[in-house]
């Protein structure tokens, strides 16, 4: 039950879904990635990915523009 | 103040009209309606890169350079925009209104941010990008919106092989992006 943390500040689409994407194959199921965002696609499109593949996905928004996506292995 | 602004954060058709994303079945109905009204009113199909070319020429005239006897800027038609100047040319008004309406979206949205440069490498990769995009914009007659978007409204065949070979670039692009940004 580990949890890791993706620093994607200031990165454009589609830059922060390969980087969660690779991120989370190297996770265990149970593991939780915490994926900082500020690029308002990525707010899309990674938590869309992530619920395809079955994950537990939780968006946060905190602050003007930046997010907290936060993903539990399934 | 605040507890107005408070208010309105927690209203729920300000979420869905200003804070939310549109689906894409939105957006691409609310733009293809926005074409057509546009392509109504001014007898062109919607263009962006155009009015870069444009741009240049007009910076390239400000340091006393002189365009006329390029190929590109040689028809009369290309000539009169270039000497209308650039608060005639729809082209330029359009973009600027995008520009306009994606901040105020983001500033609607609470939203705006000034994003910190990660590495040199974004800049470079930036700049290529963009000198290779308006490059190939040119060479190809148009964008994604004026050779892609509006060719194929308009029912042409050269927008669905522009699409192909953006397909293909998008491929090789995405490799790229893969082999020096992962």
């Amino acid at each position: 039950m580990a949890e890791f943390e993706l620093d994607c500040l200031g990165e454009a689409c589609p830059v922060p879904l390969m980087k969660t994407e690779k991120k989370m194959a190297g996770l265990k199921s149970g593991d939780t990635l915490i994926v900082h965002i500020d690029h308002s696609c990525a707010m899309k499109n990674v938590p869309e990915w992530a619920r395809k593949q079955g994950h537990n996905v939780e968006v946060e928004e905190v602050g003007d523009g930046e997010w907290d996506v936060i993903i539990e292995k399934c | 103040m605040k507890q107005f602004f408070d208010k309105i954060s927690k209203n729920r058709y300000y979420a869905m009209v200003f804070k939310n994303p549109f689906t894409y079945v939105t957006g691409a109905v609310l733009l293809s309606l926005f074409q057509i009204a546009l392509f109504a009113y001014s007898g062109n199909p919607w263009g962006v890169s155009g009015a870069f070319a444009n741009w240049g020429a007009w910076i390239y005239r400000l340091f006393g350079g002189n365009v006329d006897k390029w190929y590109y800027f040689s028809s009369s038609g290309a000539q009169q925009t270039l000497d209308a100047g650039v608060l005639n040319n729809s082209g330029s008004l359009m973009n600027f209104g995008i520009a306009a309406g994606a901040l105020l979206a983001a500033l609607l949205a609470s939203q705006f941010k000034f994003k910190k440069i990660k590495s040199v490498k974004q800049v470079v990769a930036a700049v290529l990008g963009g000198l290779l995009m308006g490059y190939g914009a040119r060479l190809a007659g148009g964008c994604n919106i004026g050779a892609l978007f509006s060719s194929i409204a308009s029912l042409s065949l050269s927008g669905w092989v522009f699409a192909l070979f953006l397909l293909v670039g998008a491929f090789i692009g995405s490799k790229l992006l893969a082999k020096f940004f992962l």
